[in-house]
């Protein structure tokens, strides 16, 4: 009896310890940093973030399901359907997949930014992509862009997507945020310029490409 | 029991095909207020349907270009004026398409490639035909139509199976070629300009490799339909209305727009299809020429980049006021090394393009890394 009572927590605490980490996670003072192997930031207290970073996403190019790898984490705090801030460091080879174009190091901010809005416009639902603005931005110290681009969804509501981008010999990386214009845009923006003055890239940025897992692959 | 059970299988099947025969047409715009319940309630999904596309910003706004297109709809149809309504759809696609209510949806894409008015009344009328002799009630009738809307989850993919925005059978596409080109003749156009939209688009479809819904479908069908008009041309009398004039100077706009929405798409070799064309060049004003150096740089193949900077310096000669040309070569001169010749061509645009041009602050940023 004493031997199955002493069983019982320690299979506990094994399920328990084997247990999956939550993928999202409620930020407070002690808990804010949104963080890949190539980057991290700091995320205001009271949203939720991801615990760990996508590796890999399926997307169709020329109608063809694909998977590629990237690194991709996630904020929000009202919900994803709502609005969300979305972090994304894509690799040279595929850091435009549906435009099938690479990045390049010396790769201007204004051409990243074009090539960008024309890869984003390949996607479903935007593909009215509007550009507000467009201007150059410094992020972490590097030049970049900073567009602003907004759609109208299928009930007519206005949504907005600020993107910080750069390109260096690691990839491309964007820094988004996407919300109605009606309230939620301008009530979180200023936390959202928060995070991109926070962004700081990893020494694992510059690690070589991880692979595929190979489960990922069934799906392409 | 067998026989028994095979004869009344054999009634069901036929008599789920064969339900399209008490189908009649609209005679004129008054018979549409006499709707069947189920013919009702296509319209119901119709009127959704205009509602979404207009509420989601999907409708180009361009009111001259929408009144002369609905002009020359109400010349072919007189009798349906305020029945059938043409929008101009913001699509670079090389498609139109009717809904089951009457709307006709044109694609600001398509619009750019015709040549003229005789040709947007060729496209127009078969359209319009769709509607009047209700070809998306006669299809959402037959059985096997309706087992395919039962299955489908996506919004208005029923309506999309019965509308021409995914093409009819091959029966009836025939059937609104022929009441469109009555139409086309009786309204006074050339007939012998219809072929020539369709010729064109089909060797768009060719050299393009487009698989994408397309305007009447497969290029096989494309090629059928403009053998057949060139059939019925070839007995009739040459002469009509043309309207080239007239067209050109609503549609011009529309066909610069067309190929700044085709670059920023990434339909780069669309752009360079057309302006490699000495036909169509023609019909696009000289900024165009801008957008063909800007396809360049984008398929960067061997030799684009001198291909597009002999683009840049005709646009340059021939539309000396259009700003992103003067962006665009001084781009070019700024990675080439050349920076006396960059900083020019930067201030250019800067003198050129309007205050609130998006780039600006990028191209003063140049300026100042060039010094």
């Amino acid at each position: 009896m004493m031997k199955k009572i002493f069983a019982l927590p320690m299979l506990l605490a094994l399920v328990g310890g084997c247990a999956p980490m939550p993928y999202w996670t409620l930020t407070d003072n002690d808990n804010r940093v949104l963080k890949s192997s190539s980057f991290e930031m700091s995320v205001p207290a009271g949203w939720t973030r991801t615990t760990t970073a996508d590796t890999f996403e399926q997307i169709k190019v020329d109608e063809k399901p694909q998977t590629l790898l990237l690194e991709q984490v996630a904020a929000s705090r009202d919900g994803l359907s709502i609005h969300a801030i979305t972090v994304t460091r894509r690799y040279p080879d595929t850091a435009f997949p549906t435009i099938k174009k690479k990045s390049r190091a010396n790769m201007l901010p204004l051409e990243a930014a074009d090539l960008y809005v024309s890869e984003l416009r390949k996607r479903y639902g935007l593909e009215r992509l509007r550009v507000v603005s467009n201007k150059p931005a410094q992020i972490n110290g590097k030049p970049g862009f900073e567009l602003v681009m907004e759609f109208k969804n299928d009930d007519g509501l206005r949504i907005r997507i600020v993107s910080n981008g750069f390109v260096d010999k690691t990839g491309f990386y964007t820094i988004n945020y996407r919300a109605p214009v009606l309230y939620f845009y301008d009530r979180d923006y200023n936390d959202y310029a928060k995070l991109v003055r926070s962004f700081r890239q990893s020494k694992g940025a510059f690690d070589p490409p991880p692979e595929i897992p190979g489960w990922a692959k069934l799906f392409t | 029991m067998s026989k028994v059970f095979g004869i009344l299988l054999l009634s069901l099947v036929a008599g789920g095909c064969a339900t399209t025969g008490d189908v009649t047409a609209f005679k004129d715009a008054s018979d549409t207020s006499k709707l069947q319940e189920s013919e009702g309630r296509l319209w119901h999904e119709a009127r959704g349907f205009d509602t979404t596309i207009e509420r989601s910003g999907q409708i180009y706004e361009d009111g001259r270009a929408t009144a002369y297109l609905q002009g020359v709809m109400d010349r072919l149809y007189p009798e349906f004026k305020g029945k059938i309504h043409v929008h101009l759809y913001d699509s670079t696609q090389l498609n139109a398409f009717a809904l089951p209510n009457g709307s006709i949806y044109f694609n600001i894409g398509l619009l750019a490639r015709i040549g003229n008015e005789a040709q947007l009344a060729a496209v127009l009328g078969h359209e319009a035909a769709h509607f009047i002799e209700k070809h998306s009630f006669r299809q959402r009738v037959s059985a096997k139509n309706a087992s395919a809307f039962a299955v489908s989850g996506i919004p208005f993919a029923s309506l999309a199976a019965v509308s021409s925005i995914s093409g009819f059978s091959r029966d009836l596409e025939s059937e609104a070629d022929m009441k469109g080109y009555a139409r086309l003749v009786k309204a006074g156009y050339d007939p012998h300009e219809a072929h020539k939209a369709f010729e064109q688009l089909a060797k768009e479809v060719k050299a393009l490799g487009i698989e994408e819904l397309y305007f009447f479908s497969s290029h096989p069908k494309l090629v059928e339909r403009i053998d057949a008009f060139k059939e019925l041309a070839a007995k009739q009398k040459s002469g009509g209305r043309v309207g080239m004039e007239d067209y050109n100077q609503v549609v011009q706009p529309i066909r610069v727009e067309a190929l700044r929405k085709d670059l920023g798409q990434d339909r780069y070799k669309s752009v360079i299809l057309v302006m490699e064309d000495t036909n169509l060049r023609r019909y696009y004003p000289a900024a165009g020429y801008y957008y063909l150096g800007e396809a360049y740089i984008r398929r960067d193949e061997k030799n684009d980049s001198q291909k597009a900077l002999q683009a840049f310096q005709t646009a340059e000669k021939l539309a000396p006021k259009f700003a992103p040309t003067y962006k665009s070569l001084g781009m070019h001169y700024m990675k080439a090394g050349n920076k006396g010749t960059a900083r020019e061509y930067f201030n250019k645009y800067l003198t050129l393009a309007s205050k609130d041009a998006g780039d600006r602050a990028y191209v003063q940023q140049y300026i100042s890394s060039l010094k």
